[in-house]
């Protein structure tokens, strides 16, 4: 029979890590070593380059006596082709010619965790390695050609006025007839209704008088014009323009249309296929010869992000195996009930919106295992196949109370864990303190 | 506000009849940049992304400072830095680098002079 639990936690997720499952998310993680480990490190290492890399592993792996340990509540990601630069233009990266190399290569990331305290069914505290890997490919379609050609052609001309409007004011200043703020105004402001004359093919003389009213509508908080110290003259008019520059339709300024595009790279619309694979080792006697994989598990999770105004939608797909060793579960985790083989399979919704965000996902997971059934006449050993399967839904809504800190709901009935099989009913509160688990944005930033 | 880096006091040697091209080189990742370089006349140079612009002779160039401007942005996630480099005839000028957390946005300021060799 069923168990209610009802678990109300506030959740630090920086917690240290126990032998028990935590909720399953559908997606593949960011972190495979850090998921197959169980832990949340309180925070993930993501060097940028070989030399960090060193440091990091031989500032946590090797103690100041010199002698190899294994870090507690550690974590790394390390993704080997941003190390380094290409000289990739901006469509180059947005559309790769070569899947291998455009997409599989740059998109690759290793992630390594550990603990000291991953704790056997006796609750004796060992240590744990996870190693993982991930990539992603992603397969855009004509509406993100023409969602980015938009951004590229925007973002192209604010920059284009500003150029022609910063190369004449740099060189403004150093004519001796430019005196003061009032001098340097004037002869700047046809500057300015030239290049948006120009580079937005605006005919209207009027509407570019307008416009050119906007961005020097704040001149008067100029600095002093000091011939001294004309840099801080120079760079304040320059923001200003910067500020005041207007997109016409949309009414965005500049810095609003780049951060838009920013936030459609991380998010672009489309299909897109994450691909992972994690190992754990575990060291029950604490020493190397010991060392056993407990757990293997590979990730592939098709997704698929909706255009215009069902932008906030996406729709994922799992398909999650595992292979466990039997024989080790049932030495350190005797009271456990573990197969030999997982398949997870499933669908995911998520909406994503302000404040909040709501994930609906429904998984059906398929276990089994070959068991020993004694031996037949010639004395070959016989197997029988034990098999169940299982189903998870599970609703979460997410609350950002602000930048770094979000409150987090789940309800539903997650599957029967290895370690308590009784305990299916889900209602958990946790408060992310936004230092938790790595992030796909930590991967990428 | 958007940081401004200025390159001052620059100066490449050519000769009278010498042609003056002009190069913006990407290093980094994902760079959208628009050049313009305030020459003599009406004709500015801009430069489109990454590229090589003839800026004119050597003896038209002579006199006041040219003025190079870049307004430079980085939207790529996987990127940390701003890395180009600006050269004349081949030759490297500037190489300008700044960190994304530092300016993602920034404006590039060159002031060339161009002395007789």
């Amino acid at each position: 029979m069923r168990r209610l639990v009802l678990g109300l936690c506030i959740s630090f997720l920086a917690t240290a890590s126990y032998a028990q499952e935590r909720l399953t998310d559908i997606s593949a993680p960011t972190s495979p070593a850090s998921a197959l480990l169980g832990v949340q490190p309180q925070s993930v290492l993501s060097p940028k380059s070989y030399g960090a890399l060193e440091t990091a592993l031989y500032s946590n792996f090797i103690n100041s006596a010199g002698e190899t340990v294994l870090p507690n509540d550690f974590g790394l990601e390390f993704t080997p082709y941003w190390a380094s630069d290409h000289s990739l233009t901006i469509e180059e990266y947005l559309y790769p010619q070569d899947v291998w190399k455009g997409q599989i290569v740059r998109n690759s990331s290793f992630s390594m965790a550990s603990t000291q305290n991953f704790r056997l069914g006796d609750s004796t505290a060992t240590s744990g390695l996870g190693f993982g890997y991930r990539t992603t490919l992603y397969f855009g379609n004509k509406k993100d050609r023409e969602v980015v050609t938009q951004f590229r052609q925007q973002i192209a001309k604010n920059q284009k006025v500003q150029a022609r409007i910063g190369a004449e004011a740099n060189q403004l200043v150093f004519q001796p007839e430019i005196q003061g703020r009032t001098d340097f105004l004037n002869a700047i402001r046809p500057v300015i209704a030239k290049a948006l004359q120009d580079v937005y093919e605006e005919d209207s003389t009027q509407l570019v008088e307008e416009q050119v009213n906007t961005i020097l509508a704040d001149s008067s908080s100029l600095p002093t014009y000091d011939s001294d110290n004309l840099d801080a003259f120079l760079d304040a008019f320059m923001n200003m323009v910067d500020q005041n520059l207007v997109d016409a339709d949309r009414k965005l300024n500049a810095q609003a249309v780049f951060d838009n595009f920013k936030g459609y790279i991380k998010n672009r619309q489309g299909f897109s296929v994450d691909v992972a694979y994690g190992v754990f080792l575990n060291f029950p006697a604490s020493n190397f010869k010991s060392a056993v994989a407990p757990r293997h598990s590979f990730w592939v999770t098709p997704s698929y992000r909706f255009k215009d105004e069902l932008s906030r939608l996406k729709v994922m797909g799992v398909f999650r195996f595992e292979t466990y060793n039997t024989g080790y579960y049932k030495e350190y985790f005797p009271s456990s009930q573990v197969f030999e083989h997982n398949i997870d399979y499933g669908i995911a919704v998520s909406g994503e919106f302000d404040r909040f965000s709501l994930q609906l996902e429904a998984v059906g997971r398929s276990s089994n295992s070959l068991v020993p059934a004694g031996t037949d006449n010639t004395g070959n050993q016989l197997f029988r196949k034990d098999s169940r399967s299982d189903f998870q839904a599970i609703g979460t809504f997410v609350y950002r109370l602000n930048d770094r800190l979000a409150l987090t709901y789940s309800l539903g009935d997650s599957f029967e864990p290895i370690f308590n099989a009784e305990n299916t009913l889900v209602s958990l509160v946790s408060l992310n303190f936004g230092f938790g688990g790595p992030t796909r944005q930590d991967l990428s930033e | 506000m958007r940081k401004t880096y200025r390159y001052k006091d620059l100066e490449f040697p050519v000769a009278d009849d010498e042609d003056v091209q002009f190069t913006v080189e990407f290093v980094s990742d994902g760079n959208m940049v628009q050049t313009v370089v305030n020459t003599p006349g009406d004709n500015d140079p801009e430069i489109d992304g990454e590229g090589t612009k003839l800026l004119g002779k050597g003896a038209d160039l002579r006199g006041t400072q040219t003025i190079c401007f870049s307004d430079a942005a980085n939207p790529v996630p996987n990127e940390d830095h701003i890395r180009i480099n600006f050269k004349i005839n081949d030759k490297l000028l500037v190489e300008h680098s700044n960190e994304k957390s530092e300016e993602e946005r920034p404006y590039i300021v060159l002031a060339i002079k161009f002395p007789t060799v």
